[in-house]
């Protein structure tokens, strides 16, 4: 797998193409949790607050 | 940053951080700085100037630093020198408890997400890039950032695997002393190895059979292949799908300490409450005098004494054999928040090693040390008896950590845990007595003082070095 330019570590064939596998079928959920939570809204459902920028790592 | 400076070599450079192109740590007059390189330097400039780095130091995920003009250890290839905040003790994975390295698992991920959210992303993901800095897992790299390129996988995939999930699966799902596999695998556990040591169970849990098992087995699939790029590549949708499932299958990850050798050790002792209460007042007053800036508590368990040394403002670092008695120190300072104690798992009688190329990539126990105050409360007799160890190698040992105080607690012959330790086998230490100790002693440190300890047959000593 070529990248430019190339990491100075070595992200290994099979870790890159199982990662690919793995993101591809993971953004699909991600892809559908956002369809879902437009149709939500669409709706009149509040979506829930976002927490993310307030954790510190420790949950 | 004591450990940093044994770790130098002739050119400045520190040997910890040579494998990285962007810049690396150097010391000049006892001050630790870090030397950013002009291929990094777009880089440096995306972090700061995106808000990233103000964002990460303020949740306490990354090291605070200041720009200076400190002159370059390599000027040829310098672009900036940076001071990082000193870290007050480095301490490696190895010698972490399960919920630290879960910790700096998520530390490193909820870093990874907030970076892609500003078109940056973590180009490396070692364990060994986190420290616990005022309590919490905070990255010590500064340079471990690089602009976010559309449609790149992240090339730190399989270092994450193999540093953090791998080792935190084999402690959740095998045996939690297990985490000592990083001490062997400087880069991280090997993901085939890892794969045939977890039970079969684990192939149902989604996360592991893909991070884990499916990984391992295309490691080995693809080992001499060289892919090409796939077209459109990774959406950042994606990716960001893949760091979620990362954060969610170790958040899953559980260990309790029940049932180890002494989790429930102060439960089992044979002291009253008003011994054990003379001993915290003893710990207490004389960190309270002596004022140490840095002290090793060794044998420190669940971190009772390491407390009362660390309310007198000292830095306190709790060693503990047993990865049990760790973890619940470690959720103590959590629950507590407190940001001067900071617990490690390490075996006294085998010490962590100095580790890596040329021994010189992770310092050992030792040379982390000295230290201004040392406490060694009730470990004497299981150095001295069931390790075998004469008391005047103690005394030597003792004195190589302890740059000045030295609060040490003496467990005669006749106290009950001894009497444990020799009913299975033969008291072959006729030098096992108070004179003894105090006359082995004496050769590298004078007593100030000696209390015995209420309600028992101890005694605490209070020793200057030599």
């Amino acid at each position: 797998m070529h990248f430019a330019p190339l990491p100075y570590l070595d992200p290994g064939s099979g870790s890159m193409i199982i990662q690919i596998a793995i993101a591809v079928l993971l953004g699909l959920g991600v892809a559908l949790r956002a369809s879902w939570g437009g149709i939500k809204k669409y709706f009149g459902v509040k979506p829930k607050p976002e927490d993310e920028d307030d954790d510190s790592g420790d949950a | 940053m004591r450990m940093m400076i044994q770790a130098m070599r002739k050119t400045g450079q520190l040997s910890a951080s040579f494998r990285d192109p962007s810049g690396f740590l150097f010391t000049d007059n006892g001050i630790l700085y870090r030397q950013i390189n002009r291929a990094y330097s777009l880089d440096y400039a995306r972090l700061m100037d995106s808000g990233l780095y103000a964002k990460l130091v303020k949740a306490n995920l990354l090291i605070p630093h200041v720009e200076t003009d400190q002159l370059p250890a390599q000027s040829d290839a310098a672009f900036k020198v940076i001071q990082p905040e000193q870290v007050a003790f480095i301490s490696y994975p190895y010698e972490w408890s399960f919920s630290q390295l879960k910790d700096a698992a998520l530390a490193t991920l909820s870093i990874q997400k907030r970076a892609l959210k500003l078109d940056m992303s973590l180009k490396d993901a070692s364990a060994y890039n986190i420290q616990f800095v005022r309590g919490k897992a905070t990255v010590i790299d500064t340079l471990s950032f690089e602009i976010y390129k559309a449609g790149e996988p992240w090339v730190a995939y399989k270092q994450f695997c193999q540093h953090f999930l791998a080792p935190l699966a084999l402690m959740a799902y095998r045996d939690v002393r297990l985490s000592q596999l990083l001490r062997v695998y400087i880069d991280g556990v090997p993901l085939d190895l890892v794969s045939g040591l977890l039970p079969a169970k684990t192939k149902f849990n989604f996360g592991l059979l893909t991070h884990i098992h499916i990984h391992a087995g295309a490691q080995k699939r693809y080992s001499d292949r060289v892919a090409a790029p796939r077209k459109g590549g990774l959406s950042k949708q994606a990716l960001t799908g893949l760091i979620e499932s990362l954060e969610n299958t170790i958040k899953k990850l559980i260990w309790k300490p029940a049932g180890t050798e002494w989790g429930d050790y102060y439960e089992n002792t044979n002291y009253t409450d008003a011994a054990f209460e003379h001993k915290k007042q003893l710990v207490k007053e004389w960190s309270a005098e002596k004022k140490p800036a840095l002290v090793w508590d060794l044998g420190g368990n669940t971190g009772v004494f390491s407390r009362e040394a660390a309310s007198s403002g000292a830095y306190t670092v709790s060693f503990d054999i047993d990865p049990a008695a760790v973890e619940q120190n470690y959720r103590t300072v959590k629950t507590k928040k407190e940001q001067n104690i900071l617990p490690l798992v390490l075996d006294l009688t085998n010490p962590s090693p100095a580790l890596g190329w040329d021994h010189s990539e992770r310092d050992s126990f030792g040379a982390r040390g000295p230290v201004d105050m040392v406490l060694a409360l009730a470990v004497i007799h299981h150095l001295a008896i069931s390790n075998n160890v004469p008391l005047p190698q103690l005394a030597e040992f003792f004195a190589s950590h302890c740059r000045r105080w030295l609060v040490i607690e003496f467990v005669p012959k006749s106290d009950s845990q001894v009497q444990k330790l020799l009913t299975s086998r033969e008291d072959i230490f006729p030098n096992y007595t108070r004179e003894g100790f105090e006359s082995a002693f004496s050769s590298s440190f004078i007593i100030q003082r000696s209390e015995s300890v209420r309600d028992s047959e101890r005694t605490i000593f209070l020793m200057e070095a030599r």
